[in-house]
C-alpha cells in the first residue's frame, strides 16, 4: 500500500503554503515530515486529511486518486488524522466520544466492546464511563487513534503529537505507533523536533518555505537534517554561569492556594539567577508560579520581591514592583487576537499621551520589530505571526527593568532557531540581573539554562538540585517521582 | 467563496429584474389611488346627486388599530362613510401612539396629512390633546377636529383655548350608552357581581364607569327588586385605551381575574375586545358569564353567544356636519356632545349613541332593557339625579339635584357604591 | 490596505442595504405594493419635506447616541442590552429638571442635558458594577434594569407625575415651554440635539480610533485576560464603558423628551436602543458608520408613515419591512462573522 501527493500547491493570501510538493508513503514504516513552524507541513497534512482542499494537485491510495473534500471523505478513504490538539467532547463519556462521529448506527455494548479490546492491544488504559474531561492529553490522544483504527483509518497522520502529553504517554505512543507501521499501516509522523523523528521514523522527509527541500532513510547524520530544515547548523548557546547576586524574590513558607499544592516553599532566587522548574503537568508549577506572579494570594506564608513585603498586594503591585510574567499560552494569557503590533507596544508602553500618533507609534513600532527580529509588520495582527514570532513579540513587549521573570514554557512549539533567540535575549537580561523562574517539560532547556532546577511532583517539590551536575536521565527519574539514588 | 460571490450577483441581477418589472406595476397602482379616489368620487355623485364639484379631502388619525372592532374602527368607518356621502377621500393613519409609532407625532402627523391636501383633519382621541393643539397653532387655517376633547368648550375651565379658533370638539353622550350596558348587566347576573374593565383613569372614564354602575344599579333594584347594596360593582383599570404590552395591565389578565372572583358579567370600558374574548373562552370551558364590549356596533360578533350587547359610537351624523360645514365654510370650533336618536338610537343615519342587544340577552331582559331604554327617553329616569356621593362620601349631588352638563363632564371620583381606584394609587 | 481589498469591505458593508431591497421588493411585489413607489415614498417622506426631515433628524439624535454608547461598550467587549434602560432613565432625569427648575432656557436647557446625561450614566454604572462586582452577565443585568426602568417610568407618568384630572400611560403634562429644545427658525429640529449628537459622534470616533483609552478599551473587549497581565486596569475600564455608554444613552433621552415629545411618555425610549444595537452590528462595531446606517433607519422608521398615508398600505408592513431589515442585518452579520472566522482560521493554517 502506498500513499502518493503529487503537486499540491495551496496558497493563503500572498503565502505560498504548499508550493507544488510531492511526497510518497509507503506502508510498513513510520515516515517524519520535518520542517520547522511554517514550512508547510501542517498544512499538507491537512490537505491530506481533507481539512482543507489544496489548489491543485492530487492524491493517489495504492494509484487510484483519491477525492477529498472533507474530514468524512478523508475517513472513508481510511485516511485518519490525529490533531495537535485531540478534538474531544468534554462534557460526554470516552464511550460516546468514541461512538460521536462514526456516522452510523452503532450498538453501544459492541462499541464499548470494540474499544476496550482496541485499548487492550495497544495497552492503553480508557475507563469507556469516565468523563472526556478528566483525560489527560496523552490519552485523549489514545481515545482518538483508536477511534480512528476503529473506523477503518489505514493511514495514520500525527500533527506533532507529543506536544503536552508526558514522557511515559510519549513512549506508549511511540511503541504503539511502531506496532501499526509493522501490521502494514501507513504512519506518517509531523514534527519539527529532531530527536523525536530520529528515534522514531524510517524514513524522513524535510519541508521548509512550502517545498520539499530533501529526503533521507534514518538513521542519517544530524547535521544533515538540521541544515536542511534551517540552511544552516545551530550552534548552542552555552551559558556562562555567575554567581547569583542578592535575594530578589524570597519566599517564606508560601503555600499556593490551590487544591493541588501539598506543601509550601521556602526559596530566596538572587539576582540573575535562572530557576527551572521541571515536573509532569500540573505538579505544582502553575499554581506557584501564579502565586509569585501576584494573580492569586498565597494561602499562608509570605512573598518579598525586592525587599519589599508583596504578601497581600495585587497584580498591579507585583508589576510596579518589576515582577512580570508570561504564561504559557501567548494568544490566551499574553498576546490580543485582532489588535496590531503597534496597538501592542502602545498598550505595553506606560504613560504617554492621551492622544496617540498613529505615524510616530508606527515607526517606533517598526523599530521594536526590527530590533527583535520579528517577522511581522507594525500593521499586523498578532494571531497573523507565528508561534516563535509571537513569543518575539512577548519579549519585546517586556518593560526594559524586570526584577522577576515567571514564565510558563517559555519556548514550547518553537522552532529551535526561535527557541535559541528567545534564550539569548532571557540570557542577556538574567546578565544584567534580572531573575528568571521558569517552567518547562524540555528536559534539555531545563539542563542548558538553569543554575538551579526545582523538581515538582505531586503538588510539591521533590528535589532542588543544581543544574551543572544532575544528569538528564536523573531530572528524568526525579519528575517521575523515582529517586535515581 | 466564488460561489458565494455569484450567488449575491445572481440575486441583485434578479432584484434589479423585479424592481424594473416592479416599475411597470407602480406605474399603474401609483395611478391607483388617484384612479379609485376618482371612481369613489363618481360613485359618490351618482349616489349623492348633490355632490360638491370640489373633493374633500380630510386626515383622520387614530389611536388604535383601524379595524380594532372598537374605538378606531368606529371612526374609521365614520370616514368611510363621508367617503360615500360627500365623495370625499380620507387619508388615515392609525396606531398613533407613543408605543406603537415612537417617531410619530399627532402634529407631525396632522402636518403631512396637510401635506397631502387635507382641508380637515379629525383627531380621535383624549390622549392628542397636546399633538392636535400643536397642530391647530401651527396651521391655524386649517379646520381640526379633536374628538372627545373640551378645547372648544368655555365651561372646560383651564382646559379651554379660545386662541384655537380652528379646533372644533366632538363627543357623544356615551353616558346613556353606558346606562343601558348596565342595565343589561344587572339584568342578566346570576350572582350580582358586574366588573367593569377600565382604560386609563380621567374625567371621561370615572364619568362612564359611574354610569354604567347607575344603569346597573336602577335596573338591580326596580326591574329585579334587589337590594343595591348586594349588588357588587368593581372596577379595575388597566392604564391605557388599550393593552401595550409592557406599559399597561393584561386586560385578558384583569377580565380573568373578575371571572376567578365569581363576576358573571364584564362591561368593557377599553377600546378593544378581550373581556367578550375571555368571556366567550371562559363560557366555552363551563363557566357562566358574559360580556358587554363597547365602541363599535360590531364589536358582539367575536363571541355572540356571550354577548349581551354593545353600547357604540356612530360618528357619521356628527362628522357628516362638520365636513359639511367645511364645504359650506361655516366651520366653526364648537364643542359639540352629541346624544342618541331617542326615536331609534340604532339609526346609522341619525343617532350618535346607539345600542344593540346581543344574542345572550334573553326576551324576557330585552323587554325589561328596552322599557329602561324608554324612561331614558322620554326624561323619565334621569339617574344623574341627586342625592349621590362620591366613593369617599363627598357630595357629588345633592337630594334632588340634577347634574349639569359640566358636573356630568368632570367627575371627579367613581360613585358610593362602587369598588375600585378613583386615582391611579 | 489594497483598492480591491477597500472595495471588498465596502461591499460587504453595502451588502446588507442591498440584501433589504431585494427581499423587501420580493415581499412588496407580494403584497402587490408598487416597490419603487414604495421606496420613494419612504424616502420623500423621511426627507422631502420640512416637517419629514426635521422628525428624521430628531429620530437620528438618540438613535444614533445609543450606537455610539453601544460602539463603546461593544469595544470593551460587553452586550449593553441595557441602553434602552439607560435611554429611560436619562429621559427620565431629565423631565426631573424640567418639571422642577424653573428659570430661563439657558439655565433649564443645560441643567436638562447634564441631568440626562448622568441619570443615563448612574444607570449603565449599576450594570457595569452588578457585572464586575456581581459577577451578572451584563445581559440579564441590563434586560432587568430595563424593566425597573420601564417600570419606574409607567409609575411616575400615572403616579407622581401624572396630568391633572387623568393618568394615562400616554405621558405627563407637557414641559414648560423653557424646557423645549429651541427650534431651528421654522424647523422642527433643534439645533442643540443636532449639534451635541454629531459633536459626540465625532468624539466617541476619535476616541476610539485615537486614544489610549480607546485603545484599551479595545484590548480589554478583545482579551480581558492578556489585557489585564498586561497591567491594564480591566474592571475600571469596564465600568468607564458602561458609564460613557448610559450617559450617550441617557443624553439621547432627555434629548428626546425635551425635543421630540415635549413631555415624558412611558415609550420615550422609542426602541432607539435595541435599533441601535443593530445599527453597531450593521456597521460591524465601526464609529464610522454608525451615523450613515443610524441615519438610514431613522428614514425608514420615519418615512413608512407615508405608506400608509399615501398608498394605504397596511400599516404593519413598515413594520415587516423593518424586520426584514434586521432578519438581513443578522444574515449577513452571521455571514460575515463566519467569513472572518474562516479567514482567520486560513491565516492560521499559512502560518
Amino acid at each position: 500500500m502506498s500513499l502518493e501527493l503529487r503537486g499540491i500547491h495551496k496558497r493563503y493570501g500572498s503565502v505560498r503554503a504548499n508550493d507544488g510538493v510531492d511526497l510518497i508513503l509507503e506502508a510498513g514504516s513510520i515516515h517524519g515530515l520535518l520542517g520547522e513552524n511554517g514550512a508547510g507541513k501542517s498544512t499538507l497534512m491537512k490537505v491530506l486529511s481533507g481539512f482543507v482542499a489544496p489548489d491543485s494537485g492530487r492524491v493517489l491510495l495504492d494509484g487510484r486518486p483519491v477525492r477529498l473534500g472533507s474530514t468524512r471523505a478523508a475517513i472513508r478513504a481510511g485516511i485518519g488524522m490525529l490533531h495537535q490538539d485531540p478534538l474531544v467532547f468534554l462534557p460526554f463519556t470516552v464511550l460516546d466520544n468514541f461512538i460521536l462521529g462514526s456516522g452510523r448506527r452503532v450498538r453501544r455494548a459492541a462499541a464499548r466492546r470494540d474499544l476496550q479490546r482496541m485499548a487492550d492491544q495497544f495497552g492503553f488504559r480508557l475507563d469507556p464511563e469516565a468523563p472526556a474531561r478528566s483525560l489527560t492529553v496523552g490519552e485523549r490522544q489514545q481515545l482518538e487513534i483508536v477511534r480512528l483504527l476503529w473506523l477503518g483509518a489505514r493511514v495514520l497522520i500525527l500533527d506533532e503529537p507529543t506536544t503536552g502529553i508526558s514522557a511515559t504517554q510519549q513512549e506508549r505512543l511511540f511503541a504503539t505507533l511502531r506496532a501499526l507501521a509493522e501490521q502494514g499501516m501507513i504512519v506518517a509522523f509531523v514534527s519539527h523536533k529532531l530527536e523525536e523523528v530520529e528515534a522514531l521514523c524510517r524514513r524522513v522527509t524535510v519541508m521548509r518555505r512550502g517545498r520539499v527541500v530533501g529526503e533521507a532513510d534514518l538513521p542519517c547524520p544530524t547535521e544533515r537534517l538540521v541544515e536542511m530544515m534551517f540552511g544552516r547548523v545551530q550552534v548552542p548557546v552555552v551559558r556562562e554561569r555567575a554567581a547569583p547576586g542578592d535575594a530578589v524574590l524570597e519566599l517564606q513558607g508560601m503555600r499556593p492556594a490551590d487544591r493541588g499544592v501539598a506543601e509550601s516553599h521556602t526559596l530566596a532566587v538572587g539576582r540573575g539567577e535562572v530557576i527551572g522548574l521541571a515536573g509532569l503537568e500540573g505538579s505544582g508549577q502553575r499554581p506557584f508560579l501564579r502565586t509569585c506572579a501576584g494573580l492569586q494570594r498565597p494561602a499562608e506564608g509570605r512573598i518579598r520581591v525586592a525587599g519589599r513585603d508583596l504578601t497581600r498586594a495585587r497584580y498591579r503591585e507585583f508589576r510596579r514592583a518589576g515582577v512580570h510574567f508570561l504564561p504559557a499560552g501567548r494568544l490566551e494569557e499574553g498576546l490580543i487576537s485582532g489588535l496590531t503590533l503597534t496597538e501592542h507596544f502602545l498598550l505595553a508602553s506606560p504613560g504617554g499621551s492621551f492622544v496617540i500618533d498613529w505615524a510616530q507609534a508606527e515607526a517606533e513600532a517598526a523599530a521594536t520589530i526590527a530590533e527583535n527580529l520579528i517577522v511581522g509588520s507594525p500593521r499586523s495582527a498578532a494571531e497573523e505571526l507565528s508561534g516563535g514570532n509571537q513569543q518575539r513579540l512577548l519579549l519585546s513587549l517586556m518593560p526594559s527593568e524586570v526584577q522577576v521573570l515567571l514564565m510558563e514554557h517559555p519556548t514550547r512549539g518553537l522552532d529551535l532557531e526561535s527557541a535559541d533567540w528567545v534564550w539569548r535575549r532571557l540570557l542577556e537580561r538574567s546578565r544584567r540581573g534580572t531573575a528568571i523562574v521558569f517552567a518547562s517539560s524540555d528536559l534539555e532547556e531545563l539542563l542548558r539554562y538553569s543554575d538551579r532546577i526545582l523538581v515538582f511532583f505531586a503538588g510539591k517539590v521533590l528535589r532542588e538540585v543544581p543544574a551543572e551536575t544532575i544528569s538528564g536521565e536523573d531530572l528524568g527519574y526525579l519528575i517521575g517521582g523515582k529517586d535515581p539514588r | 467563496m466564488r460561489t458565494k460571490w455569484t450567488w449575491v450577483v445572481v440575486l441583485a441581477v434578479f432584484a434589479l429584474v423585479v424592481a424594473a418589472c416592479g416599475d411597470d406595476a407602480a406605474t399603474t397602482t401609483t395611478a391607483a389611488p388617484t384612479t379609485t379616489g376618482a371612481e369613489t368620487t363618481t360613485t359618490g355623485a351618482e349616489t349623492t346627486t348633490t355632490g360638491p364639484a370640489e373633493q374633500l379631502v380630510f386626515g383622520m388619525i387614530l389611536v388604535g388599530p383601524y379595524n380594532d372592532r372598537g374605538w378606531s374602527q368606529a371612526h374609521y368607518e365614520a370616514g368611510q362613510y363621508l367617503e360615500e356621502k360627500l365623495g370625499a377621500r380620507m387619508i388615515y393613519l392609525d396606531k398613533v401612539n407613543t408605543a406603537d409609532r415612537p417617531e410619530t407625532t399627532v402634529d407631525q402627523v396632522a402636518a403631512q396629512m396637510i401635506g397631502e391636501g387635507a382641508q380637515l383633519v379629525f383627531a380621535t382621541s383624549d390622549d392628542m390633546r397636546d399633538g392636535i393643539e400643536l397642530a391647530a397653532e401651527l396651521y391655524p387655517d386649517v379646520p381640526m377636529v379633536w374628538s372627545s376633547g373640551d378645547s372648544a368648550w368655555p365651561e372646560a375651565g383651564a382646559a379651554y383655548r379660545p386662541d384655537l379658533a380652528n379646533l372644533a370638539n366632538t363627543m357623544g353622550r356615551m353616558e346613556y350608552g353606558k346606562m343601558m350596558a348596565g342595565c343589561a348587566a344587572a339584568l342578566s347576573s346570576e350572582a350580582g357581581k358586574i366588573g367593569f374593565l377600565g382604560p386609563l383613569i380621567n374625567a371621561e372614564t370615572l364619568r362612564l364607569a359611574s354610569a354604567a354602575y347607575l344603569g346597573a344599579r336602577y335596573c338591580w333594584e326596580e326591574f329585579r327588586g334587589e337590594d343595591p347594596a348586594t349588588l357588587a360593582f368593581r372596577v379595575d383599570w388597566i392604564g391605557f385605551w388599550f393593552h401595550i404590552p409592557g406599559l399597561t395591565i393584561d386586560p385578558t389578565q384583569v377580565a380573568n381575574d373578575f371571572v376567578d372572583s365569581g363576576i358573571d358579567v364584564i362591561i368593557s370600558g377599553i377600546d378593544t375586545t378581550e373581556a367578550l374574548v375571555v368571556a366567550g373562552q371562559r363560557s366555552a370551558a363551563g363557566a357562566t358569564v358574559w360580556a358587554i364590549p363597547y365602541d363599535y356596533h360590531g364589536a358582539c360578533d367575536e363571541a355572540p353567544q356571550v354577548c349581551l350587547g354593545v353600547p357604540y359610537f356612530n360618528w357619521n351624523p356628527a362628522y357628516l356636519r362638520l365636513a359639511q360645514s367645511v364645504l359650506d365654510g361655516t366651520f366653526r370650533a364648537e364643542w359639540e356632545w352629541f346624544g342618541p336618536d331617542w326615536d331609534d338610537i340604532n339609526n346609522m343615519e341619525t343617532s350618535g349613541i346607539g345600542f344593540l342587544p346581543g344574542t345572550a340577552l334573553t326576551g324576557e331582559n330585552l323587554a325589561l332593557l328596552e322599557q329602561f331604554i324608554d324612561g331614558l327617553a322620554d326624561g323619565s329616569i334621569n339617574l344623574f339625579t341627586g342625592p349621590l356621593n362620591y366613593q369617599d362620601g363627598t357630595p357629588f349631588l345633592g337630594d334632588g339635584e340634577v347634574a349639569t352638563d359640566v358636573q356630568v363632564w368632570f367627575m371627579e371620583q367613581l360613585l358610593e357604591g362602587m369598588v375600585g381606584a378613583s386615582r391611579p394609587s | 490596505m489594497s483598492v480591491l481589498a477597500r472595495s471588498r469591505s465596502a461591499a460587504t458593508a453595502l451588502l446588507p442595504f442591498a440584501l433589504v431591497l431585494v427581499v423587501g421588493v420580493l415581499l412588496l411585489i407580494s403584497v402587490s405594493a408598487p416597490p419603487l413607489e414604495v421606496f420613494r415614498l419612504i424616502f420623500q417622506g423621511a426627507l422631502g419635506s420640512q416637517a419629514g426631515l426635521s422628525t428624521t433628524l430628531m429620530v437620528w439624535v438618540p438613535l444614533v447616541l445609543a450606537a455610539a454608547g453601544l460602539v463603546v461598550t461593544f469595544t470593551a467587549g460587553l452586550w449593553n442590552i441595557g441602553i434602552e434602560g439607560q435611554i429611560i432613565v436619562g429621559a427620565v432625569a431629565g423631565a426631573l429638571v424640567a418639571r422642577t427648575v424653573i428659570g430661563p432656557p439657558l439655565l433649564v436647557i443645560p441643567l436638562l442635558i447634564l441631568a440626562g446625561a448622568v441619570g443615563g450614566m448612574l444607570w449603565g454604572l449599576l450594570v457595569g458594577v452588578l457585572r464586575v462586582y456581581g459577577r451578572v452577565n451584563e445581559i440579564f443585568g441590563g434586560l432587568g434594569l430595563f424593566f425597573v426602568a420601564t417600570g419606574l417610568v409607567v409609575y411616575l407618568v400615572i403616579g407622581p407625575w401624572q396630568r391633572a384630572g387623568s393618568a394615562s400611560t400616554s405621558g405627563t403634562d407637557l414641559f414648560r415651554r423653557e424646557a423645549w429644545l429651541p427650534r431651528a427658525g421654522g424647523w422642527r429640529f433643534s439645533w442643540v440635539a443636532l449639534g451635541l449628537a454629531v459633536a459626540l459622534v465625532v468624539g466617541v470616533y476619535l476616541l476610539m480610533r485615537g486614544t489610549r483609552f480607546g485603545l484599551r478599551l479595545r484590548a480589554v473587549g478583545r482579551n480581558g485576560r492578556s489585557a489585564f497581565l498586561m497591567g491594564i486596569t480591566t474592571n475600571r475600564h469596564l465600568l468607564a464603558a458602561f458609564a460613557l455608554c448610559g450617559a450617550l444613552g441617557g443624553l439621547g433621552g432627555a434629548l428626546h423628551a425635551a425635543g421630540f415629545h415635549h413631555k415624558l411618555v412611558p415609550a420615550v425610549s422609542g426602541g432607539y436602543g435595541f435599533l441601535g444595537i443593530l445599527v453597531v452590528l450593521l456597521a460591524g462595531f465601526r464609529a464610522v458608520w454608525i451615523a450613515p446606517i443610524a441615519f438610514f433607519f431613522a428614514v425608514i422608521s420615519v418615512g413608512s408613515t407615508q405608506l400608509q398615508l399615501r398608498l394605504q398600505l397596511h400599516s404593519s408592513l413598515a413594520g415587516v419591512l423593518q424586520g426584514v431589515l434586521v432578519l438581513c442585518a443578522l444574515l449577513v452579520g452571521g455571514w460575515q462573522l463566519r467569513r472572518a472566522h474562516l479567514s482567520r482560521r486560513r491565516a492560521e493554517e499559512g502560518g
